[in-house]
């Protein structure tokens, strides 16, 4: 190598250096408590996280003004994670170690979950989930260190499965993005379904890969087999491309489509979202009846000038069930509050819950219901008579959990 | 299969196979006249369908002639932003070896691509199709979307207007000269210059018309650019590097292969344009309709 190229170099590797160090030594300050939020800030996922952030922030701003916690304020670190697991990981660890992050708070996809999990337990650090939902992260890929309050694949999987077997359609075809999500949500529908009906046939299940929205070379492979309903897991934006699409493929004339139906979708899709289709949400505002939900509600509207999507409320649970753990271990040291998790009680919005001590999951079920226009929200369909299907009817029980997570990689 | 089905499926593969065309011609074309593998390509093609986004809430309505008027708008604004590129970026690297057009580009691509995200945000957005397009054509009782049809009957559209452009005006044979005899073309007396800065500019209004009819199609992120970029790649190692009539029958290979092998193959139907890819690179590599490197 050239001497004058030689010198750039090594310039360049001091500038380097000496910004990092920079960086590193001025995000030590001792009266905060920062949370590092690990979220997937752009692609389809973005509509969910601009309503997690302002559930989150809004918690934060509320703990604050009454102090804090033990006089420390709280303080959110973002980082986008854009759906890609070793994006996801790198960010966890950027988030513990240079902006020497306490606490970690999930992304939307359970993908970049599964990968910030491993990293929270490399780390000791309590991380929770409140979106990304992969019953995985309760079993096989299980860590003390994390718990869960938003409803798993396998209890909306099996939740739909219990619904849709009061119908009487027997040919299902389903359809879902090709990753974790998608395979374990489909694959728990069909096995609860089995067990409920067993003269129910799975014609086909077409995979699509993650973000894609372009529908136009799955659509005709979804019905070339004449399904009487359909099962799809997308959600958000690729759920509601995926609607829009549909319909002038005629799909809805041919069978009803059930699949995540929150309030941002909802939104998204506005009038093209079709009437009478089962669906379910994981936290729909309009249907939860507890005092403390009506409060939010207000006061989430007061302030964002629009309704609290699913998101939004569970990002807003998991605050309080980490600053209930906070109370109840009398610390804001993990190993502190790892061990009040089991069995920890906090008041969701969603009313009263648990995190079972077994699986760190806590017992958050889904909300089915019918789309339907509403006279209260002109802007988009909302679902009516909604029933609530129990996590404790349809989580994996004590003993399976067990099994699958001794059988952990 | 029935074959009612058959033809379904074929119209509907034809469909997918002439967007790609729409965008993987503009690239095919710049790289037969300026010898640059345009990276950015897909780039543009993005900042056109968030430019017919941005334009349609302005519009704001689902006529027919606010469509038309995103068709006729946006495509020439990507052209200047080509006009732009190349004068200032691509004109000082045509000499150059490949490796550092492709850093150019690349860097292209990185900027780009960070300017939508500022500008536009990371939200997916689509534009409403409008209402004479929204609904659906009846093929043997089976709905295929107006729109889909109307990119159909488009894409045949732009593959005539190009050929006619290409082999019966005095532009398109200095442009093919361009391509096959680029200094006997300069000692003519033709400003070759001026030849690449229209070729380019031609390559991304293609780019813009394809990010139009992509907007109405289906939702437009930040992702989208990167994914068609790869596929584009694909049509034109298929078709040949630098042939318009290689990327129409690449595109419409790929559109058609995608659509059937879903079917028989479900996810594995994502590998066909790639692993044709290799097989052409394989058995010929200059593509159906290229010329072997001299």
């Amino acid at each position: 190598m050239e001497r004058g190229k030689f010198k750039v170099l090594l310039a360049l590797v001091l500038i380097l250096f000496s910004a990092t160090l920079l960086v590193s030594s001025n995000a030590s300050a001792a009266d905060v408590i920062k949370l590092g939020f690990i979220a997937d800030v752009s692609g389809i996922g973005a509509p969910f996280y601009k309503s997690q952030k302002a559930g989150l922030d809004m918690f934060i701003e509320e703990i604050n003004a009454a102090g804090g916690i033990k006089g420390k304020k709280l303080e959110l670190v973002v980082r986008d994670s854009q759906l890609k697991p070793d994006i996801g990981a790198n960010q966890a660890r950027e988030l513990i170690l240079s902006e020497k992050c306490e606490f970690l708070i999930g992304p939307t996809s359970s993908a970049v979950a599964l990968a910030a999990t491993k990293v929270a337990k490399e780390f000791k650090k309590i991380i929770f989930f409140h979106t990304s939902n992969a019953e995985a992260l309760t079993t096989t890929a299980f860590q003390p260190y994390m718990f869960q309050v938003v409803p798993n694949t396998g209890i909306e999987g099996r939740g739909m499965a219990v619904v849709l077997s009061k119908k009487p359609f027997k040919k299902y075809s389903l359809i879902g993005p090709d990753y974790a999500y998608g395979h374990d949500q489909l694959n728990s529908f069909k096995s609860e379904m089995a067990k409920r009906r067993p003269d129910v046939v799975i014609l086909d299940t077409v995979w699509v890969k993650l973000g894609e929205s372009n529908f136009s070379t799955f659509i005709p492979t979804l019905m070339a087999k004449k399904p009487e309903a359909i099962d799809a897991a997308f959600w958000g934006g690729q759920l509601s491309a995926f609607i829009k699409q549909a319909k002038p493929y005629g799909v809805f004339k041919e069978a009803p489509v059930s699949s995540l139906f929150d309030l941002d979708m909802l939104r998204a899709t506005g009038s093209d979202m079709p009437e009478g289709l089962t669906g379910y949400a994981r936290a729909p505002f309009y249907a939860i009846d507890t005092p403390q939900m009506k409060a939010f509600v207000k006061k989430y509207y007061e302030k964002y000038k629009e309704w609290p999507a699913d998101w939004a409320i569970m990002a807003y649970d998991g605050m309080i069930a980490l600053t209930e753990a906070m109370k109840k271990a009398d610390s804001t040291e993990s190993e502190q509050m790892v061990k009040v998790l089991g069995g920890l009680k906090f008041n969701s919005l969603r009313g009263e819950r648990y995190i079972r001590a077994e699986d760190h999951m806590a017992n958050v079920g889904i909300y089915s219901g019918v789309t339907a226009k509403s006279p209260d929200f002109k802007e988009f369909l909302i679902m009516k008579d909604v029933q609530a299907v129990p996590a404790e009817e349809v989580w994996l029980s004590v003993e399976e959990v067990k099994k699958l997570q001794s059988e952990q990689k | 299969m029935t074959w009612q089905l058959f033809v379904f499926m074929l119209i509907n593969g034809l469909c997918q196979g002439m967007l790609l065309f729409i965008i993987a011609s503009g690239l095919s074309l710049v790289f037969g006249v300026l010898r640059v593998i345009n990276f950015a390509h897909g780039s543009l093609y993005m900042i056109g369908a968030f430019l017919a986004y941005s334009l349609s809430t302005v519009l704001a309505g689902e006529s027919l002639l606010g469509f038309l008027i995103l068709l006729m708008v946006v495509p020439p604004a990507i052209a200047l932003i080509g006009f732009v590129l190349e004068v200032s970026l691509f004109r000082r690297v045509y000499r150059q070896e490949h490796l550092l057009q492709l850093l150019l580009t690349y860097a292209l691509v990185l900027i780009l691509d960070d300017l939508v995200r500022v500008i536009w945000g990371g939200e997916p957005r689509s534009v409403t199709r409008p209402e004479l397009l929204a609904g659906s054509v009846d093929i043997f009782g089976m709905a295929l979307p107006s729109y889909n049809v109307f990119i159909l009957l488009v894409g045949p559209l732009i593959a005539l207007g190009l050929w006619f452009l290409l082999y019966r005006t005095r532009t398109g044979n200095i442009i093919r000269a361009a391509v096959s005899y680029p200094d006997t073309l300069g000692a003519l007396g033709v400003n070759v210059s001026w030849v690449m800065t229209s070729t380019f500019m031609l390559g991304c209004w293609l780019a813009g018309f394809g990010g139009v009819l992509t907007a109405g199609l289906s939702n437009i992120d930040l992702g989208m650019g990167m994914q068609t970029i790869i596929e584009c790649f694909a049509v034109v190692v298929i078709g040949g590097l630098g042939s318009v009539g290689g990327a129409l029958l690449g595109s419409l290979i790929i559109g058609t292969g995608l659509t059937f092998f879903q079917l028989p193959l479900g996810r594995w139907a994502l590998v066909f344009p790639y692993a044709l890819m290799a097989l052409v690179l394989v058995v010929r590599p200059w593509g159906f309709f290229g010329k072997p490197e001299r």
